[in-house]
């Protein structure tokens, strides 16, 4: 990735305040938590009772262990969701602050816009709009030397993977159009 | 001593002009592909595999080698700045390398795991070069029993070493061991869990899942405090080398144990995995300040880097005399072998001596030449921190996307690994650990198929665990590990008390 | 690298034939783990194209190997129309569907050719039994079931340990292992009494004396007659049907392009793999591994997959392994 070594230096823009509210508490994030490992582990334990979990003449069958493990699973967030629901004093803590919750979604939506793309657009047309975008948009940084980075980058990736080790990336119809 | 004489013969084929060359061909492309994300030790190796085709055997087996020692190097380097596992191995090494390099030590972290990587792999190339014949009837030892005792074993190094809740690590561990269990039962042939889904007929991956884990989530994690990668590169790392190598001798036991685990593990076949782990739980739990791991201790690198290497090396033995591969590498190796007509097998060391001893004198000489290529290179690699994080942040999502795909070729595997950045997060911030988690994925099937293969052997039958001294030893031993904290706690009333009687026992 | 790239480029200069060619690397999509029979096989055709220049495009061996192969038949299944990937199959596209009901149908592939038939031997300890009768003997007087090594569950291994139950009356406990190697070593370490591999997965640890094949399951012994062993050739190794256990079963080795393809992109690959038999490595190889060259194509091909499907759903059905 040596490519990217011309220097650029820019400063943290917007260090996360300290006094930013509270959006949502770790207390109401574990009870969530544990409700849908619940869920999971009944999901899971039926199919695998389905699948038989006895223990016959040649040892456990395929069920056996996973219904078993569902079982402590469940057992494991049965707890943790009892736990947090009596730490009634302790569950004031923040789990993420407004600006915080923010600034993860910064990241999180683009890398989400990106998973999509990249079903249409194949893999290198959508990483060259990430990067060139979060860093214009998030990491305010000029225009040109995103645009230069993104490029330096998709095609560099293009070519060892593309170009050189046969890896097979997916597509898109730009890619179609100059007839890879 | 007969090995010696035909290991010098061995150097002698090695010392020319023209196969020096190939190795440090070999060596760079090795380093490439185990630093690109989702190519990796076997991935790239397999890639690579072509290229020898038209060469003769010594000269291809010389550079494959070396792509592979390479490989092995350059997997250190992007979990320790990036906390992106390439490979299953490479997962502990994250736990203090990662930490380190945030608190502006890649340097120091990557001379670590260089330098342990390259003492791991000395002590496995020695043992090989010596013991070669009666380790490989050792090998054969290892029925269903035993490899679920050492699997055992593993997992029970693990337990009660966090200081996390106990039910949240329950919790991890059982996730991992159900997520594992998804796709096709090889016992019974049946599927499991899949609900009908031809996506997950191929079972979760364990790389897709770490990449998510550990990957994705970290970018998120970094972005909700601040907008940089903390830490600023090492000047020049001279210095940064030669301090670390003066505090080596401070960590003898760990580099001792830890390669003797390696070793241990690495010639059960493909007992390479849970050598890491093994290591880093060792190394904690014999600590006099288990609290310090996971923050940057380099200790911490050490433990796991020694071990996977030592059993990264030691795998090719069961490879070469027995024809397992001990890891995915090894075994894309031993694809390339056979391309050669070198089929691998217990006559292999009798019908081509001259090309066993040529291939363990290249371990020697690639992994010399390796530890210095990578050593020079660590301010290049160390200095990726001082990009932008808004630079890099984007790049190592892209990195991730390729990874996850370029493993099975499935989209589904990106959204899954975006799943997994979104489990990483939450988990992270609720306390849930992940490492557990990751151990039974990789090691929960193996385990699993392992018990219930011993199972239709006996019968049935529990006893087949305590059946023969082997067996019996591990199992015994996880059983001890297990309880330790108990054990240990027992000991020192005793000994408090000043009573002499005798603890026994409890299995 | 690029040096290589351009080097390797130079060298396959191949006379372009008329009709298609690939544009892209093409994936020989391999149904099985690293190292196993499938892999070594598609290891050979990639280097016996390479060094032959037999085709413009490099080729690339990807492993999917995932739940017991249906992982690569899925994937061959899902990638309709696109002509650069061809699947090494074997019996897995029959067994697979009936035993753990994968939606997937072989007629729905386009049918290249066969390109090798695969046997069946049984090996045991080169310490145990020395004959098949010994070894049924023995089989039938342990006090435990002689454990028996294979590959996968309800699969040809288990299949042919399920016939041998039936037509002696002995009973075996099947343990199935992840690839015949690990099946080969278990057996030298004395962990199962006997298995089922095809030469290819025991070969080095005849040759080294550890393991002994009993019988082959097929109806005429193996044609090749060099030594393998010291004191034996493959054409040694006495029928299972001389022997008094009448059972008979071979795999076949076969390729398969992705549905929806035309014409001519088949016809390019049925023309690759028939200059492939014609090659050194392929003769070679073929007789390292013991394997019985054939070379089926078109309606040839066609007519002896439904007969084999035929076979297998009967064999299957009796072993009952279908699933409901």
């Amino acid at each position: 990735m040596s490519q990217t070594d011309i220097e650029i230096v820019v400063d943290d823009p917007t260090a996360p305040e300290d006094d930013s509210p509270s959006v949502v508490s770790t207390r109401t994030i574990e009870i969530v938590v544990s409700l849908l490992l619940l869920a999971l582990a009944a999901t899971l334990g039926y199919d695998n009772w389905r699948t038989g979990i006895s223990w016959d003449s040649t040892g456990p069958e395929p069920g056996y262990f996973p219904f078993y493990l569902s079982v402590i699973l469940g057992g494991g967030s049965l707890y943790g969701l009892v736990s947090a629901l009596l730490s009634q004093h302790g569950g004031s803590q923040t789990f993420v602050t407004r600006a915080q919750l923010r600034r993860v979604l910064a990241v999180f939506v683009p890398t989400l816009l990106f998973c999509l793309a990249m079903q249409f657009l194949g893999l290198y047309v959508a990483s060259f709009l990430l990067i060139a975008g979060f860093m214009r948009l998030v990491g305010k940084i000029a225009l040109w030397k995103s645009l230069l980075t993104a490029f330096v980058f998709t095609a560099v990736m293009f070519v060892t993977f593309d170009i050189a080790f046969d890896v097979i990336m997916p597509k898109g119809p730009l890619e179609a159009a100059f007839g890879r | 001593m007969e090995a010696f004489g035909l290991l010098v013969q061995g150097f002698g084929v090695l010392l020319t002009g023209k196969t020096l060359v190939l190795m440090m061909v070999g060596l760079v492309l090795g380093i490439f592909v185990g630093v690109l994300p989702g190519l990796g030790g076997p991935n790239g190796v397999a890639i690579l595999l072509p290229l020898t085709f038209t060469m003769d055997p010594t000269s291809a087996i010389v550079m494959l080698s070396c792509i592979y020692w390479g490989a092995l190097f350059g997997g250190a380097i992007t979990s320790i700045l990036f906390n992106i596992p390439g490979e299953a191995w490479s997962v502990a090494t994250t736990f203090d390398g990662y930490p380190m390099a945030q608190q502006g030590r890649a340097a120091e972290a990557l001379t670590a795991a260089f330098t342990s990587s390259f003492i791991g792999s000395l002590v496995a190339v020695l043992l090989i070069t010596f013991l070669a014949p009666m380790i490989s009837s050792f090998a054969l030892k290892f029925g269903p029993p035993e490899f679920f005792a050492v699997y055992l074993l593993t997992f029970c190094s693990f337990v009660g070493l966090g200081r996390e809740a106990k039910h949240k690590t329950v919790i991890s561990m059982s996730l991992g061991l159900l997520l594992a269990g998804i796709g096709m039962d090889t016992v019974s042939g049946n599927l499991r869990m899949t609900f009908g889904s031809a996506e997950l007929l191929r079972g979760i991956n364990f790389l897709v899942a770490v990449i998510g884990l550990f990957g994705i989530s970290e970018i998120l994690l970094t972005m909700e405090e601040r907008l940089a990668l903390r830490g600023h590169a090492a000047g020049i790392s001279l210095r940064v080398v030669l301090s670390v190598w003066k505090d080596l001798p401070k960590y003898w036991v760990t580099l001792l144990r830890s390669s003797f685990i390696g070793c241990w593990l690495g010639i059960t076949p493909g007992g390479a995995i849970a050598a890491s782990f093994m290591g880093y739980n060792l190394a904690k739990r014999f600590s006099k300040d288990p609290e310090s791991f996971g923050k940057g201790r380099i200790e911490g690198v050490f433990a796991p880097e020694t071990a996977a290497h030592a059993s990264g090396t030691a795998a090719l033995l069961p490879m070469l005399a027995l024809g397992i591969p001990g890891s995915g590498t090894a075994a894309i190796l031993l694809g390339g072998l056979m391309v050669w007509g070198l089929n691998p097998g217990p006559l292999l060391f009798v019908e081509h001596k001259d090309f066993v001893w040529g291939l363990i004198a290249s371990m020697y000489l690639g992994n010399v030449v390796g530890l210095v290529l990578v050593l020079t290179t660590v301010p290049i690699f160390a200095s990726i921190l001082r990009v932008p994080f808004a630079a890099v942040a984007p790049m190592i999502v892209v990195s991730c996307a390729i990874g996850a795909y370029a493993i099975q070729n499935a989209m589904f595997d990106i959204w899954l690994m975006l799943g997994f950045g979104v489990v990483g997060y939450v988990f992270k911030k609720i306390g849930i650990p992940l490492a557990p988690f990751t151990l039974a994925l990789v090691l929960g099937n193996r385990a699993e198929d392992a018990f219930r293969l011993s199972m239709i052997g006996s019968g049935g039958n529990l006893k087949v665990f305590w059946s023969n001294g082997l067996v019996g030893s591990i199992a015994t031993l996880a059983i001890l590990l297990l309880f330790w904290p108990l054990i240990d706690r027992l000991l020192q009333r005793v000994g408090l008390a000043r009573q002499a009687k005798p603890v026994s026992g409890q299995a | 690298m690029r040096a290589a790239i351009a080097l390797a480029a130079a060298l396959c200069s191949a006379p372009a034939s008329a009709g298609w060619e690939p544009t892209k690397p093409v994936e020989i999509v391999v149904a099985a783990g690293a190292g196993g029979a499938s892999d070594q096989m598609a290891r050979m055709m990639q280097a016996a194209i390479q060094k032959n220049n037999l085709m413009k495009q490099p080729m690339v061996v990807s492993l999917k190997g995932g739940a017991s192969g249906a992982e690569a038949l899925m994937y061959m299944k899902s990638s309709e129309g696109d002509a650069n990937k061809v699947l090494i199959a074997y019996s897995l596209i029959y067994m697979l569907p009936l035993s753990a009901k994968i939606p997937f149908n072989w007629r729905e592939l386009t049918p290249v050719s066969v390109i090798a038939l695969d046997q069946f031997v049984l090996w045991d300890n080169a310490g145990g039994p020395k004959s098949v009768k010994e070894f049924i003997a023995a089989a039938k007087a342990a006090s435990s079931p002689f454990k028996m090594g294979g590959t996968g569950s309800k699969r040809e291994d288990h299949v042919l340990t399920v016939f041998m139950e039936q037509k002696t009356g002995a009973k075996f406990s099947y343990l199935p292992y992840k690839s015949g190697g690990e099946a080969a070593t278990q057996l030298v370490g004395n962990h199962t009494e006997s298995n089922v591999n095809n030469p290819s997965e025991n070969l080095e640890v005849w040759r080294a004396g550890q393991v002994r094949p009993l019988c082959v399951f097929d109806k005429e012994r193996i044609s090749y007659t060099g030594k393998v062993t010291e004191a034996q050739s493959w054409h040694d190794i006495p029928t299972c049907k001389e022997e008094g256990l009448d059972i008979q079963y071979l795999m076949l080795r076969a390729m398969f392009l992705p549905g929806k393809v035309t014409p001519e992109q088949q016809a390019f690959y049925v023309d690759l793999f028939h200059k492939v038999t014609q090659t050194t490595e392929y003769k070679d190889y073929m007789e390292k591994q013991a394997l019985k060259p054939i070379f089926l194509t078109g309606k040839d091909m066609v007519q002896f997959l439904e007969e084999d499907d035929t076979l297998n759903k009967s064999l299957m059905t009796e072993a009952g392994f279908v699933a409901k």
